[in-house]
């Protein structure tokens, strides 16, 4: 066999797709293990580790894209066993290397790289130092399971990875409430938006037998037709897409977005300007062929990016913070994407993703400096910079342009139409703990003790 | 190798029913030696190693009964189907996880809470509880019932402001005590599993079925959990609960007839249908609670409802499934209540109505709560995840109204978890004192707790595989190794036998098994033990698979 053979061959693909993998969850143990026993790793170990294990994923998918190219995209599907197995219910450890899969693990590993060198700095001597790069190694490895995944149970254990890292994340600096409450905030979307991808895992496996993607559409990305039929279809897509708009933040489930800026700068540039919010998004292109089977799932859709992307405009142009206004316009952007993929759009919203993501990166990172950079501008042009845009909205009468500003300025009001099904829900069961707390008190003969009677 | 081919087959009998006399014998003999004044200043030391020959004597039994052919052992007298001695796949699965937590438990309480006494009454309820988790017979069921919650109520009245919660479970737990002692008469006279039974017999089975949901905490007999976790010890309500008595009772006496009778199978859908109410209600309690044992104990009660919810389902997934969380629920909320007993002991009670800001005084307890906190919810890779996964996929397939109940419980006690961790460990930084270092016996505990959890959620497969014959010796499914339900066990002689009908088929599933013959069920019969051929198509190997269509 030659060289050329043995790299091209199916098992050398393996070995990379599965190094992709194994990197950054090593170094998880690497920094996480010591850290737990009480012994955290230094600074620049720590730093270098992660590092490097980004640095190994994305030389082996930037091999792996090589090879693939060189046999012509066809793809490579890694079957690593069966997990679990009862009765008609099995859960597949698969993975896949194609035209999707590969250049996202290559853009997703890179940019992560990048964040890593970045945050080493920008963290210094910060007190949760270890605990952001043992999150960042979590995160890492969640999205390449999720980006590698060829059956819907390894896609949906990466998705959980993002979910709570993300959240972990944005409550880091975790003295200040703020944090708390929108790491909550985020936490909560996210939980009941998972529902949309437990339930699609579930009506997978009943409809095929297992959760293998293989079996529920064929052929290549991006021309992929499904195998199971319309209703199926359907049904699977409306549940994906469900589980997209959390992480998507799309309306009604966006006001996370902002509030998530509370985390460091760096967690926010790769969680809500390149990766997590583009989760979704992923996740959809990866089961395009579902989607064109369901056109009710794409009008959806569409209706709901179209909506969540006017929402993110309107309402980002009246933020009066950076971070704010950087978080709605990439909640704009990630609406055009689904919009994209709605109208049956393939590459380009890849291409979308990729350009948005560094991009969006590039802004966040470069935000803490951007007030200093403003200043510097004006000192050397003697005078006042004025960076104000053209709006639509200026054409539109005056009491059309104060009720839209009003509106803009109270985030569509979609806070307050949320607690408006919340908030009931909330004081239910808060009068459910007291009446519960009453009745022990009572049944406890302690008539007005420390916890009894009214709450 | 299994433990069946190393040891000889005539000798392995007797090496099992040796092995289970260690384990309820080790803690005994470690409680007379505290109670004769050994080890005054450390009543730990021989607390520990009784325990720990206990938890190795488990970890050889599930070796040496999963290794076998997967038909129960049975030693002693057998009355209504049960016999004094029972080892099956159940047991093997579950002897072990009650041992550690045990263990843990010890190891985790501090100095001042283990005096003499209160080692004695660990130790006494660890042994009771290991007696039941070994038997099958109903009588010696209802002894062990009263003798595991004797130590519970003990110590939860000796504690400060504990004499409410105390008076709490004493209620409910006489209440139960007297059903279960009346509905096992009731059943043992007039069982509910033979043709032609009576009302006594029906009310036998309610009368059990209504003790398990008050020993359960099931709704409407709820409310002694969180009063428990409240008022008692941390380590006295988690011995009381975790271990799940009442979900082990609920197997024997009212899973294991469900086949033949008319009276057993509407009390398993009653509490299946309540167990999965509260599943929902516990967790969404778990999201308002004020403080962290409130918030431990309604999640305990969430977790406990959702076992009896899928063993009380007719899907072999979803009895597997609720093994799973059994024992995934088990260990992480008991390190999640170590962890807050360990905390509260240094630091006071923890409120969760304004963030406590301990994180920075006490990082290593952080991590710890964080980790069983995920691994409580379905965290990927640790075995709640594969449990979720079973018990909402098995009862999906049972019922769509079930399938959301489950799947709100989830979401609902992740939401709760993780809220419970940014408001204890969240917060301004908490001046008042030290850091609050672990100690080296703490750590260990809660590692052993957490290892399992990560090693049976990346490697299910072998104690998926093995409970699944579990839930097929519950369906009467025969799967490779499960036993046929003998005759003379049921009550019935061999002549009035029925013939063999899959439990699963009784009730509208599609079992794709040949029925065995009478005259081979009767050739087996006269050995407890009885293999059984395997049966294509029930194996997960076997099962069809729809091809995907070009």
């Amino acid at each position: 066999m030659t060289s050329h053979e043995i790299l091209t061959s199916p098992d050398a693909v393996s070995t990379l797709v599965v190094l992709q993998l194994a990197a950054p969850a090593a170094t998880l143990g690497l920094i996480g293990l010591p850290a737990l026993a009480g012994r955290p790793l230094a600074e620049r170990p720590t730093t270098r580790l992660v590092g490097g294990g980004f640095a190994i994923a994305f030389l082996a998918a930037v091999g792996v894209l090589g090879l693939l190219a060189a046999r012509g995209f066809a793809p490579v599907i890694v079957h690593s066993g069966t997990w679990f197995a009862v009765g008609h219910h099995e859960a597949t450890v698969n993975l896949v290397a194609d035209g999707l899969s590969m250049p996202y693990v290559c853009f997703s590993t890179g940019l992560c790289w990048l964040v890593n060198s970045f945050a080493g700095k920008y963290l210094h001597r910060e007190p949760g130092f270890t605990r952001f790069f043992i999150l960042l190694a979590l995160f890492g490895t969640g999205m390449n399971l999720m980006v590698l995944a060829d059956s819907i149970d390894v896609l949906f254990a990466g998705w959980e990875f993002v979910g709570i890292s993300s959240a972990l994340l944005i409550g880091f600096f975790f003295e200040r409430r703020n944090a708390i409450d929108a790491a909550l905030r985020a936490y909560t979307t996210y939980r009941i938006c998972d529902v949309g991808l437990l339930a699609a895992a579930v009506v997978v496996h009943r409809a095929v037998g297992a959760g293998d993607f293989e079996r529920l559409f064929g052929a290549e990305w991006p021309h992929s037709t499904s195998l199971v039929p319309a209703g199926t279809a359907t049904v699977v897509a409306l549940l994906l897409v469900f589980a997209a708009l959390g992480k998507t933040a799309q309306v009604p489930f966006s006001n996370w977005l902002p509030r998530a800026m509370e985390g460091p700068t760096p967690s926010s540039a790769i969680f809500y300007g390149a990766l997590s919010i583009h989760a979704g998004a992923y996740v959809l292109l990866r089961c395009e062929a579902l989607l064109d089977a369901a056109p009710l799932a794409r009008a959806a859709l569409v209706v709901i990016g179209v909506g969540s992307a006017l929402h993110a405009s309107l309402v980002g142009r009246v933020q009066t913070d950076l971070k704010s206004m950087l978080a709605y316009a990439s909640m704009a952007q990630a609406s055009l994407i689904l919009v994209e993929i709605g109208v049956g759009w393939r590459v380009i919203p890849l291409v979308h993703v990729v350009g948005h993501a560094v991009l969006r990166s590039l802004q966040i990172l470069r935000s803490p400096s951007a007030l200093h950079d403003r200043h510097e501008l004006e000192a050397a042009l003697g005078g006042h910079a004025d960076f104000g845009g053209w709006s639509p909205v200026a054409w539109l009468p005056a009491r059309a342009q104060a009720a839209i500003y009003r509106i803009a300025l109270e985030r569509g009001f979609e806070e307050m139409a949320v607690m408006q099904v919340v908030g009931p829900i909330v004081r239910l069961l808060e009068r459910l703990a007291a009446a519960e707390r009453a009745w022990v008190a009572w049944l406890g003969g302690k008539r007005h003790g420390r916890d009894g009677g009214r709450a | 190798m299994s433990g069946a081919g190393i040891i000889a087959a005539e000798a392995l009998p007797g090496f099992l029913l040796g092995l289970v006399g260690v384990i309820v014998a080790a803690p005994l003999v470690a409680a007379a030696v505290v109670g004769l004044g050994g080890f005054a200043r450390s009543p730990r030391t021989p607390a520990g190693i009784g325990l720990a020959v206990s938890l190795v004597s488990t970890a050889l039994l599930a070796w040496a009964v999963s290794g076998a052919d997967g038909v129960p052992y049975e030693f002693g007298e057998r009355l209504g189907g049960g016999s004094l001695v029972h080892l099956d796949g159940i047991t093997a699965a579950l002897m072990p996880t009650v041992a550690l937590i045990e263990l843990a438990i010890l190891l985790v309480a501090p100095r001042r809470f283990l005096d003499r006494a209160a080692t004695g009454r660990l130790l006494h309820g660890a042994a009771a509880t290991f007696a039941l988790f070994a038997t099958a017979h109903p009588l010696v069921l209802v002894v062990l019932w009263i003798v595991t919650a004797l130590p519970t109520w003990i110590s939860t009245r000796g504690t400060p402001g504990g004499r409410p919660a105390a008076r709490v479970f004493a209620i409910v737990m006489l209440a139960a005590l007297a059903c279960m002692a009346v509905g096992t008469l009731c059943m043992l006279a007039d069982p509910p599993w033979e043709r032609g039974c009576g009302l006594v017999g029906n009310s036998g089975g309610w009368l059990v079925a209504i003790a398990v949901l008050m020993r359960k905490g099931i709704v409407p007999f709820h409310s002694w959990y969180p009063a428990l976790f409240s008022g008692a010890p941390l380590s006295t309500a988690l011995a009381a609960t975790m271990p799940q008595v009442a979900a082990y009772t609920a197997v024997r006496l009212l899973m294991g007839h469900a086949d033949h009778g008319a009276g057993v199978g509407a009390e398993l859908v009653v509490l299946s249908q309540l167990a999965l109410v509260t599943a929902a209600y516990g967790a969404a309690l778990a999201l308002v609670q004020r403080d962290l044992r409130g918030l431990i104990g309604t999640l305990a009660m969430s977790q406990s409802a959702l076992v009896l919810a899928g063993l009380a389902g007719h899907v072999p997934m979803e009895i597997n499934g609720a093994f799973c969380v059994w024992i995934s629920s088990g260990l992480a909320l008991t390190g999640i209540g170590l962890v807050a007993w360990a905390l509260e002991s240094r630091a006071g009670p923890l409120v969760l109505t304004t963030p406590q800001g301990r994180f920075t005084d006490a990082p290593a307890m952080a991590a710890f709560f964080l980790l069983f906190g995920l691994a409580a919810i379905g965290l990927p890779g640790t075995l709640s995840f594969v449990a979720d996964d079973l018990i909402v996929s098995g009862s999906l397939d049972e019922q769509l109204h079930a399938g959301l109940l489950v799947i709100v419980s989830t979401v609902l006690s992740g939401i709760a978890v993780v809220r419970g961790w940014f408001f204890v460990f969240g917060g301004p930084v908490a001046i008042d004192g030290p850091r609050h270092l672990m100690l080296r016996r703490e750590r260990v505990a809660l590692t052993a707790l957490f290892v399992p959890l990560v090693v049976l959620g990346l490697w299910p497969a072998p104690l998926v595989r093995s409970l699944e014959r579990a839930a097929a010796q519950l369906l009467g499914v025969p799967v490779p190794g499960a036993p046929l339900p003998a005759p003379e066990a049921r009550g019935v002689s061999r002549e009035d036998a029925p013939p063999y009908k899959p439990r699963a088929e009784a009730r509208g599933l599609r079992v794709e098994a040949e029925p065995v013959s009478r005259a081979a069920w009767s050739a087996r019969s006269s050995a407890t033990r009885c293999p059984v051929a395997p049966a294509p198509g029930l194996l997960a190997q076997d099962a069809p698979r729809r091809k995907p269509e070009a």
